[in-house]
């Protein structure tokens, strides 16, 4: 069958991800229980959004253009507010771009007016008091985003669920669910095992994988819906096998589109964490990495297969397979070899959609008067000419 | 030449969507301002950024009304900073400020509440038009009621809504002058320089803290002649640095009416050192405040044209306003918000019961703006400050320019991938993307000028994740172009086909990004919002690129028969499987007919 890319690129079935569906429920759930584990017990790193704080950020180079380090800028924090400490003082990014950030407990607007005062006379950077940025963030603050991030989950798989199974029915509405709970835990999972920072900007970021997840899992389903219109009345293959093939013929589609959403946050991620070091950029385009190459995966290997299962509870189709191994068994008793085909079975659909889009062209278009009256004056038929 | 039937006119398509283009940057460039600049937010240019969270005591939500008039009070404060380009955005229970520019961290002091109190006027209103240093800092004789042409901006009198003798038309305000005579100046005087001033609100700058104390020196002292000075030396064209500073238990000097006066108001409570003042002398303090009323309305004038604001106090608030208007009949007093004189009647009697009509030629508006003012006098709510933020314009440069590498390196993966894998169909991706581009920018910058949408750094993150939803529709249609000519039609014939089955699944993929996108936008706050706009926006943009360019290109590309040879077009793979297809039915017919 040649090898793996000929496979992948040709889409011809070869890859049996239904039938060894098995394999990847247990693999998922052993992820599953990894990442639910960590989140009750290691928890999350929450960022200052969350806890409250004020965070303070200057360019790291002096105006002498020598550098000025975190020790110099603790000195000048202990000497402007005695009796407070700062939770971490790091340098971050690189070049021109170069800061250091520093975290704090929640200072006061005029806490903060001092220490920035101090800061600038202390350790001079480059641009002055002007050039350093503050950042104050109540405790509830975090809580709130995230309570109508909740809100918004909550929503969107509403709206979503209602479209889907408008759209196809609702066994493929409650497997493309599935498919983007497994992306949200995992992800989830993967923060906390890590122990990357929780921030806003994060779970705007785990907001869209939902988006992009369900969107993948979409384009696989239009596919098996087209490959299984008609399957009841046909013996030539099971709904497991339609589906697979199906997921085979999109294989290469989906994983083109992961591969191309996932370079630009790849760019993301590089100028987030090379240049800026820290911030709105680099989280969002962490949790999109984690969260996109999980949704390929899902949309693969959970959303599929899981649609199976549920369409293998209806009696219909499991008669439907009966009926597909009694054939088989008796072609292959009288030995006849019957070449599969990869053709889907919607070309009456097809056509009938075509017809249309003949007919609106033609309505669209110049009527053909002045073709036609050259033509016939070029081909004679025989006909007088007025 | 008139396609046969069943081909779509691509030049059509391709026309339809230059002329969309053409439309949008005529738009940009000969609307507004021409100026072809997206707005930028906060985080990438630079400035001062404070969501102010409503918090009521109870917990309950507050109201619509409530918050909009906080809203509109916050802005009137924002605009008092003097930074161009400030905004005050409601967005559900927050109120976010955004003040652009290096100058900007006043805007963090500014969700306080502020207060509305009543102050007896002392002496007359000195018009603002008279430049402080033409008149010179006079001596210690105050201005006399006769000496100045009485001013038409005090036209309004407090009268009881019952009395027939509200006065229609212009009453030459009555002002007493009698400034002289006021208890402040009087036996128990203490120094004039009395720049004590612990209630300077302790959460502002320290350069702030230190005008706000110079201005309390000079516009606050108890000292007669510092206060005449101070009044012909106030600029109302200036910031006011006292703005809900001022302290009640002193005198102040200050602006009203649009910055057209200046009043010399008397102290709103009895300062603690003044031991003399009997609790129940109200011929100088009104010790009245906004707490003291109840409700306040526009109506009608019933004895003339015009409205006029009728006022509820409190019952003890009805009490000492009694008593405060019986010592002040014919006397001026002035309605001070945030240290500024919002209105200043002269009291025609005394005034029982608690209710009170304040007539003058007031236009509805204006009614309707001073019962607000009287009603919410401060703000209507309390505002817990959530978020304060101060970036540096260098920093906002930084990330402004990092956001565009990260879409430029971004871009140009996507470019290298696609060249590499559809080559000939790559060319058109890009070309795609690149259009989409275009008609992203020049949406962005009419959005930012219709509906004031700011591009943040969420925003560009955003647009760079669409770029993969975007790419992904023409992914998803090359894909089943390959399918198409796999099963052994040429790419000529595969294009159509391909178009009508992919278009279903991009509507369809598209809509559940669109409704992503859009339950984001409703729902979350902040940034979340900038980041689902720009998303959902892309998703609607894509479709049109997709329908108006890719498809059309794409057919013209397989009716070329150079750009159709499978070598360029990335189809080679798919056209051998295809050509074996057609041969292994062909050889089963050729079978089934030797048969």
């Amino acid at each position: 069958m040649g090898n793996v890319f000929t496979r992948l690129y040709v889409g011809n079935g070869a890859f049996d991800i239904v039938g060894k569906r098995t394999r990847w429920y247990i693999v998922s759930g052993i992820i599953l229980l990894v990442c639910i584990g960590s989140m009750v017990f290691r928890q999350f790193n929450l960022g200052i959004d969350f806890e409250g704080g004020t965070k303070i950020s200057m360019p790291s180079v002096a105006e002498s253009s020598q550098a000025i380090s975190t020790s110099a800028v603790e000195d000048s924090y202990a000497k402007a507010l005695p009796g407070k400490k700062p939770n971490a003082v790091q340098a971050v990014g690189t070049g021109a771009s170069a800061t250091i950030q520093i975290k704090s407990p929640a200072l006061s607007i005029q806490e903060v007016a001092t220490l920035k005062t101090a800061l600038a006379n202390d350790t001079k950077p480059k641009g002055g008091q002007g050039a350093i940025s503050d950042s104050a963030v109540s405790a509830s603050w975090g809580g709130e985003i995230s309570w109508k991030a909740l809100w918004a989950l909550f929503w969107f798989f509403v709206a979503v669920t209602l479209f889907l199974a408008f759209y196809f029915e609702w066994r493929m509405a409650v497997a493309a669910l599935i498919a983007v709970f497994h992306d949200v835990i995992i992800t989830a999972g993967v923060y906390s095992l890590i122990g990357f920072e929780v921030t806003p900007a994060t779970v705007i970021g785990l907001l869209t994988i939902l988006g992009f997840s369900l969107y993948d899992t979409v384009v696989v389903f239009d596919k098996v819906k087209e490959n299984t219109r008609g399957l009841l009345g046909l013996t030539r293959r099971t709904y497991a096998e339609a589906a697979n093939l199906a997921l085979n013929q999109t294989l290469m589609r989906s994983i083109n589109t992961s591969l191309i959403a996932l370079l630009p946050v790849i760019g993301l991620l590089v100028v987030g964490v090379g240049i800026l070091g820290v911030g709105t950029l680099q989280d969002l385009a962490l949790v999109q990495l984690v969260g996109m190459f999980v949704g390929a995966m899902s949309s693969i290997f959970i959303a599929t297969p899981a649609l199976v299962d549920l369409k293998m509870r209806d009696p219909k189709y499991i008669a439907q397979a009966k009926r597909v191994a009694a054939r088989r068994a008796k072609t292959a008793s009288s030995g006849a070899v019957v070449a599969e085909d990869i053709e889907s079975a919607d070309d009456e659909a097809l056509a009938a959609d075509l017809r249309k889009e003949e007919a609106l062209a033609a309505a669209a278009s110049v009527p053909h008067r002045t073709a036609k009256a050259s033509d016939s004056r070029r081909r004679p038929t025989g006909k007088r000419q007025r | 030449m008139a396609p046969p039937a069943g081909q779509i006119r691509p030049a059509k398509y391709l026309a339809s969507f230059v002329l969309i283009v053409v439309a949008l940057y005529a738009l940009v460039f000969f609307t507004g301002n021409g100026s072809a600049k997206p707005k930028l937010g906060i985080d990438l240019q630079g400035g001062t950024i404070v969501t102010l969270t409503a918090r009521q005591e109870n917990g309950a939500q507050p109201s619509e009304e409530a918050l909009t008039r906080a809203r509109d009070l916050i802005e009137v404060r924002v605009n008092g900073l003097g930074v161009s380009g400030a905004e005050v955005v409601r967005d559900g229970n927050n109120l976010t400020i955004t003040v652009p520019g290096a100058d900007s961290e006043g805007a963090k002091g500014l969700g306080q509440t502020a207060r509305l109190a009543f102050r007896k006027v002392l002496g007359q209103p000195i018009p603002a038009a008279a430049a402080p240093n033409t008149q010179a800092p006079s001596s210690s004789t105050p201005p006399s009621s006769n000496a100045s042409t009485p001013p038409s901006s005090p036209n309004q009198t407090a009268s009881q809504p019952s009395s027939s003798n509200a006065p229609q038309g212009r009453p030459a305000p009555n002002l007493a002058a009698q400034p002289s005579s006021t208890p402040p100046s009087g036996s128990t005087a203490p120094s004039s320089t009395a720049p004590s001033t612990p209630s300077a609100p302790s959460n502002v700058d320290p350069k702030v803290a230190k005008e706000i104390q110079e201005a309390k020196a000079l516009r606050q002292a108890t000292d007669q002649q510092i206060l005449q000075q101070a009044a012909l030396m106030l600029d109302c064209t200036k910031p006011d640095p006292l703005r809900g500073n001022d302290d009640l238990d002193k005198p102040l000097v200050t602006c009203g009416e649009k910055g057209a006066y200046k009043y010399i108001l008397a102290p709103v409570n009895p300062p603690k050192e003044d031991t003399q003042t009997k609790p129940d002398d109200y011929s100088t303090y009104s010790r009245l405040t906004g707490e003291d009323i109840n409700n306040a309305a526009a109506n009608k004038n019933p004895n003339g044209t015009g409205y006029v604001v009728n006022l509820d106090f409190k019952s003890d608030g009805g009490t000492k306003w009694g008593k405060f208007t019986s010592a002040n009949v014919q006397q001026a007093v002035a309605v001070v918000l945030d240290g500024e004189v919002m209105s200043a009647p002269t009291i025609q009697s005394a005034i029982t019961g608690g209710s009170t009509e304040i007539s003058g030629k007031f236009t509805l508006a204006e009614a309707q703006s001073l019962a607000n003012t009287l009603k919410y006098g401060a703000l209507p709510l309390s505002f817990d400050a959530s978020e304060a933020q101060t970036i540096s314009p260098t920093l906002g440069l930084q990330s402004l320019k990092a956001g565009l590498i990260a879409g430029g390196i971004g871009l140009a993966l996507v470019f290298v991938y696609c060249m590499f894998y559809y080559r000939l169909l790559g060319i058109l991706t890009i070309l795609s993307l690149g259009l989409s581009g275009l008609i992203i920018y020049a949406v962005l910058v009419l959005l930012g000028r219709w509906i004031g949408f700011t591009l943040d750094l969420a925003g560009i993150a955003g647009f760079i994740v669409a770029i993969g939803i975007t790419a992904d529709s023409f992914i998803v249609f090359f894909e089943r172009l390959k399918d198409e000519v796999r099963e052994g039609r040429t790419f000529r014939s595969a294009v159509p086909r391909a178009w009508v089955r992919s278009r279903r699944t991009i509507l369809s993929a598209d809509a559940v990004s669109f409704i992503a996108a859009a339950v984001l936008y409703m729902i979350a706050v902040g940034q979340v919002k900038g980041f689902a706009f720009t998303l959902g926006m892309s998703t609607v943009l894509d479709l049109v690129v997709v329908f108006l360019v890719t498809h059309p290109l794409v057919a013209m590309a397989s009716k070329s028969k150079f750009l159709s040879n499978p070598n360029l077009s990335g189809l080679g793979g798919a056209a051998r499987e295809g050509a074996a297809h057609r041969a292994a039915v062909t050889g089963k017919t050729a079978a089934v007919k030797e048969a």
